[in-house]
């Protein structure tokens, strides 16, 4: 059977102005491409264009030039309005800093995600405490996140990523903020998730303990492949 | 819904000098408005009074109350101009009179004798019956010694149809007590025409002695007269023609110019009124607007990863639009409680004198509340709309 192509990536090309004279290239051309049940990580140096790459692909930021495309679905030229829907619905984001809405808890973090997905209360309500507890967070749903360890976070910020059955889970630096041992533990998780539901995962780091648990491993440098 | 106010509650004391600038802005409004409602009735009440009529006054006077007065030949003369249906002569005087030692600030009209002549067949072309809260009217058929009063003066005096009232002097008898209206009457004494004019004379030594000397007959002695006029002629022609054959000896207030001048005192009066209100409001707004901003700059990285999550911008702007209406809400349902239990005290206390200066209507404060909430929303948009055009790759390299 022929595996799903979930990313297609080329000619990625992204400079940013800082300011008249000084414009920085991100990306200078970066090819890649992902498919169904990949568990990679993107590696290199700092600056070498890692986190502009993933919000490209996370289409939080769109290339200079390029193409993408994502399940099929070319995102070149997706207009910004609608780059939200295909966000919410094919994408996950795990963050370094978990970044939870402090005022809601736990369980109200991951409908959230479900309500900009589209879902209907009781539907999202479901699924939330199914992946808190899939993830052993049954007895921590009411937890605000000032709550709950650095680990349960993430945890947290895992499920949310993972409510609208996202066809790619892009993750950066998830582990970025935890001990060695708690990192160990959220990368088991991802690994888990990986073998067991088929996910798709996509991990920017710099760690290359991190990155040693991944199946393939995407090097940049200077803005290109490495 | 519940993250809106567990945002607001996030930042306590901002939330709260916030609201306490609009409960300010809607406290004023509700109590100015609610002023503007009273006299707007009270007005409303007068024009449909004077709209009813052509009332004719003795040149010099301020509404009937004057020490000259109107010859009851004068006002038969007018009975017979062309277009003239009926003509009832008046006396207008106050109940009490006024001590200038012992002057106090009366927001309220003081109480006055309406006496007119029961044997007239003039009627108000607007102003027919009256609604009785006890007994009946004095009219047709009363004898000289009955009255009928007004609410205020009813509850000022503690007094009820059938009870005696003591006037210049002279003992009355109610016979009624009309019901609210909000307006003139409320302060009114309705009898007859004859012991008006009786009190009248003695309330005035120069009269009296005039009098005395037979040189004034009571029936000379009317403060003012109405004029109807005949089915199919214009009013203002009517007094227009009044006004050409007895101008030198009379004041003629035509219904429509009346109409007109009350018109323009009151959006004159409803303007400053309602103007000073809004600028309290205004007041209020802009601290929404300056709380959302920084509410907004504090929460950069919240919508930052709201709309990596799949946000849409509507939905980020919705969001912060509602918070700020509900701050609005919040503000003015408490602005409007305070000005409603404001405006109540003080009218439960001016009461007794006759002079409630508040209307508090269900509409007006439902108004109120849509009005905060709509202000709100308003105060809400601009910082909502920057909210939701938030660059998402700025807001996520801030966390």
């Amino acid at each position: 059977m022929k595996e799903k192509i979930i990313v297609k990536a080329k000619g990625l090309k992204k400079s940013y102005k800082m300011s008249k004279r000084n414009i920085v290239a991100a990306l200078r051309g970066v090819d890649i491409e992902v498919k169904e049940g990949d568990f990679s990580a993107i590696i290199g140096p700092s600056g070498c264009g890692k986190s502009t790459l993933m919000h490209i692909l996370g289409l939080l930021d769109r290339p200079d030039e390029g193409t993408l495309e994502i399940d099929g679905v070319d995102m070149s030229r997706l207009k910004e309005k609608k780059a939200y829907k295909i966000r919410s619905k094919k994408i996950g984001f795990i963050f370094q800093g978990f970044n939870l809405i402090p005022t809601l808890t736990a369980l109200e973090n991951v409908m959230l995600a479900g309500k900009y997905g589209g879902m209907r209360t009781k539907e999202r309500k479901e699924r939330a405490k199914k992946l808190l507890k899939l993830l052993g967070l049954q007895d921590r749903i009411n937890h605000k996140p000032n709550e709950l360890s650095g680990g349960q976070q993430q945890r947290v910020a895992i499920a949310r990523a993972l409510i609208n059955d996202p066809a790619l889970i892009l993750a950066d630096e998830p582990t970025g903020e935890l001990d060695s041992k708690t990192s160990l533990e959220i990368m088991e998780i991802l690994k888990k998730l990986n073998r067991k539901e088929n996910k798709t995962f996509l991990i920017v780091t710099h760690n290359l303990d991190v990155a040693k648990v991944c199946k393939k491993i995407i090097r940049l440098k200077d803005g290109l492949n490495a | 819904m519940i993250e809106i106010f567990r945002n607001m509650w996030r930042r306590k004391f901002r939330t709260f000098l916030t609201i306490f600038g609009i409960v300010i802005g809607i406290f004023a409004f509700t109590v100015m408005g609610s002023m503007a409602l009273k006299l707007n009735k009270m007005i409303d009440g007068g024009k449909k009074y004077i709209t009813g009529q052509i009332t004719i006054s003795p040149k010099g006077s301020s509404y009937g109350m004057s020490s000259g007065t109107l010859p009851i030949d004068t006002i038969n003369k007018i009975a017979q101009i062309d277009g003239v249906d009926k003509v009832g002569a008046m006396v207008s005087m106050l109940v009490e009179d006024q001590n200038p030692d012992n002057a106090s600030m009366n927001m309220g009209q003081p109480a006055t004798i309406y006496a007119t002549d029961f044997n007239s067949e003039f009627k108000n072309r607007n102003w027919e019956t009256m609604d009785m809260r006890e007994g009946k009217m004095v009219g047709a058929g009363s004898t000289d010694n009955e009255i009928a009063i007004g609410i205020n003066i009813a509850t000022d005096k503690k007094l009820h149809a059938g009870d005696t009232y003591k006037i210049h002097g002279r003992e009355f008898r109610v016979v009624g007590v009309v019901n609210k209206t909000m307006t003139g009457p409320d302060d009114y004494v309705f009898m007859s025409i004859t012991p008006a004019r009786e009190m009248l004379i003695e309330s005035n030594p120069f009269m009296e002695s005039l009098f005395v000397q037979n040189r004034l007959k009571a029936e000379d002695v009317n403060s003012m007269a109405g004029v109807s006029w005949k089915d199919g002629y214009d009013s203002e022609k009517v007094a227009t023609e009044i006004k050409d054959q007895f101008g030198k000896d009379v004041s003629v207030m035509s219904p429509v110019k009346m109409g007109e001048l009350i018109d323009k005192a009151s959006a004159t009066m409803n303007a400053i009124i309602l103007g000073s209100a809004m600028l309290a409001l205004i007041v209020g707004l802009f601290s929404i607007v300056n709380t959302m901003v920084m509410s907004i700059s504090e929460r950069t990285k919240e919508i930052g990863i709201k709309k990596a999550i799949g946000a849409s911008p509507r939905s980020i702007a919705f969001e912060y639009t509602l918070e700020a209406g509900i701050i609005g809400l919040v503000g003015g349902a408490i602005g409007m409680g305070l000005g409603v239990l404001a405006a109540d005290i003080i009218n439960n206390k001016m009461a007794a004198k006759g002079a409630e200066i508040f209307l508090i209507e269900p509409n007006f404060l439902i108004a109120v509340i849509v009005f905060s909430f709509v202000v709100g929303i308003l105060a809400g948009i601009i910082p909502a709309i920057r909210a939701s055009k938030l660059n998402v790759v700025d807001a996520v390299r801030e966390l």
